[in-house]
């Protein structure tokens, strides 16, 4: 059965328990050595997912100018959204690995071979997400949907931390039933809820999202495609040049050939 | 999220966010040098199908390039991994030695085959360069210099070549064919090879691989001219002028086609024609590298010889900087020309 991330960011109140839990289980140094650099954008000093973030808390403020509405947050809001590799249904990073590295798990989830991976950095360009990062061990490096509890009964570390039950963890039709659940409860208050991660996105992520705003406006891609996509097309246009510049090449050099014939046979008559 | 790329995701919803791979200078180089080598191979096999005896200095000289050429390749993409001892998981499985790994829609995967086919067939050529007699190709001296070499040559390659020689000639056919297949894949893959990420620029531009096929062949047109013409070969030397002929045409559709590419991009071309690259790209690549080539009859370049080799540089200079460009616009698009 697939197993996966039901995100409800609605419940996320940004306290980043997921980042911590995720870094401690893993073993995963700071980056930097620990250096703190206020990165002036909200509280996200982590800025994006990263062979050291294998989790990433993103902070939307959306600020009204006019601060004089109605209501408690006078018409802003905060959205929050614990970002993190969705383990893709066709996932670009793991068509393209040429060494092997990466593979489907019994569970379902997307998982890098450390000892196989030898740090080419095609996952990096091919997935849509900006997920995989090369780390400084020359190697790639992302989430792992905590392989190693999974194999033994137990929940990633990020879900068994989160406090809200934000991250949920568990069989993909269950988790999606939640989340059709919440969805319908949110348009009840009037707030345009959605599932981001069905089957219209790459075929289905195994890590989704219940979002209130368009996909960008959370850094997410409205309709990713997969890199290989257009790598047919591209090899058949390949083909066309080819053959262009074959009959055009081999034309050039059997032309001067006939030229000469040409110009000998002229000579020879005068 | 930085705003910019908030701005892009809302422009481009089929794309993806998909992080900069930090190709650099290494891969922009292998790039280059295989799109050479393969032309090289590729020209050579042609003019061996259809040349005369005439051509056969243009031959030896693509067939003595070649093999170094793809060997220079090899050294680059290992150094460009992040684990370089590792390069051998390319083509095997590391968990399973020896059963071979290929991964056909990969374009990384299948080019890494690419080159090595290409090297085998390469190294065979190469050593059939080493058979001619002393004296025939540049860097011959060490045939005399090294006595173990020249006992090889002697012995082995010679014997081996006249072996050959006898063979039908559907085989020399089949054998050019595969040559010239080997060249030309190696030249193009290169181009897919980007298009099967999913950063906008690359991802959409389906003609990439055409692009960088055609650059391949005319840099390695422009070098055979160049290198011909400094052995002492003339501009009205009919090699020279073969193959001065056909890269015209290469030159020609690789205008073409890169203006098609563009035009079907859009405003996702960006990265290639704005900002710093910008620059490079409209003077560099189109102007110096296609526009006065194709124009050298009527821009003068100077007489003869002069006229060849000053249009053969500028084919070589855009060739290389068509590749800076390519690789580097998508990953840094907005870097600013005195940033460079
Ligand atoms: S989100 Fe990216 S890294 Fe994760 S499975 Fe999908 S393509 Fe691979």
């Amino acid at each position: 059965m697939a197993k996966g991330f039901y995100t409800d960011t609605t419940a996320c109140i940004g306290c980043k328990a997921c980042q911590v839990a995720c870094h401690q289980w893993n073993d995963i140094p700071a980056a930097e050595g620990g250096r703190t650099e206020l990165s002036g954008d909200s509280y996200d000093n982590t800025q994006t997912l990263s062979a050291e973030n294998w989790r990433h808390v993103k902070f939307i403020e959306q600020i009204t100018e006019d601060r004089t509405q109605e209501g408690f947050l006078q018409g802003s809001r905060w959205l929050m959204m614990s970002d993190v590799c969705k383990h893709c249904v066709h996932a670009a990073c793991l068509e393209v690995c040429p060494t092997g590295a990466i593979i489907r798990t019994e569970f379902d989830s997307v998982f890098i071979q450390q000892d196989a991976c030898n740090g080419c950095r095609a996952c990096v360009a091919a997935c849509p997400f900006g997920v995989v990062d090369i780390g400084r061990d020359g190697k790639a490096h992302k989430c792992t949907m905590c392989y190693d509890r999974l194999q033994n009964g137990r929940e990633p570390a990020c879900a068994q931390a989160c406090p809200t039950e934000s991250i949920r963890f568990g069989d993909i039709p269950d988790l999606m039933k939640l989340a059709d659940a919440r969805v319908a409860q949110l348009k009840e208050q009037h707030i345009d809820a959605y599932v981001y991660g069905k089957e219209d996105i790459v075929g289905g992520l195994n890590a989704f999202y219940v979002l209130v705003d368009e996909p960008h406006v959370y850094g997410l891609p409205e309709k990713p495609e997969l890199g290989s996509k257009n790598v047919d097309e591209g090899f058949a246009l390949s083909g066309v040049a080819a053959a262009a510049l074959a009959v055009t090449g081999l034309v050039s050099f059997r032309k001067s050939r006939m030229d000469e014939k040409a110009g000998a046979a002229t000579e020879d008559h005068h | 999220m930085h705003p910019a790329l908030l701005q892009i995701l809302a422009a481009n919803p089929q794309s993806g966010v998909a992080l900069p791979p930090r190709w650099g200078w290494y891969v922009i180089l292998y790039f280059f040098l295989g799109g050479l080598a393969g032309g090289l191979l590729a020209i050579a096999a042609a003019l061996d199908a259809v040349g005369d005896d005439r051509d056969r200095e243009a031959v030896r000289l693509a067939h003595r390039l070649a093999f170094p050429l793809v060997l220079v390749c090899g050294a680059l993409l290992t150094i460009d991994l992040g684990q370089p001892l590792r390069f051998w998981h390319m083509l095997i499985k590391s968990n399973r030695f020896p059963e071979p790994l290929l991964k056909p829609w990969s374009p990384i995967s299948l080019g890494s085959w690419i080159v090595m086919v290409f090297a085998i067939i390469a190294f065979v050529e190469f050593l059939g360069t080493l058979a001619d007699a002393p004296g025939d190709n540049a860097g011959d001296d060490v045939l005399t210099k090294w006595a173990w070499l020249a006992k090889f040559r002697r012995d082995t390659l010679v014997p081996a070549r006249e072996r050959v020689r006898s063979w039908p000639s559907a085989v020399h056919r089949t054998w050019q064919a595969l040559a010239a297949l080997a060249g030309l894949a190696l030249a193009g893959y290169t181009g897919v090879l980007v298009t099967g990420t999913s950063r906008v620029a690359w991802h959409n531009a389906r003609l990439m691989g055409a692009l960088f096929l055609l650059s391949g062949a005319s840099t390695a047109y422009a070098l055979l001219m160049l290198l011909l013409v400094r052995r002492g070969r003339g501009a009205a030397d009919t090699t020279v002028r073969k193959l001065g002929a056909a890269d015209q045409w290469a030159v020609g559709f690789e205008l073409l086609v890169l203006a098609l590419m563009l035009i079907s991009l859009g405003a996702l071309g960006r990265p290639f024609w704005s900002g710093g690259f910008g620059v490079v790209f409209w003077l560099g690549v189109v102007g110096i590298g296609l526009i006065i080539p194709l124009a050298r009859h009527w821009i003068a370049l100077g007489p003869g010889e002069h006229g060849v080799t000053r249009a053969a540089r500028c084919v070589l200079i855009g060739g290389f900087l068509l590749r800076v460009v390519i690789v580097m616009s998508p990953q840094y698009p907005a870097v600013p020309l005195w940033h460079l």
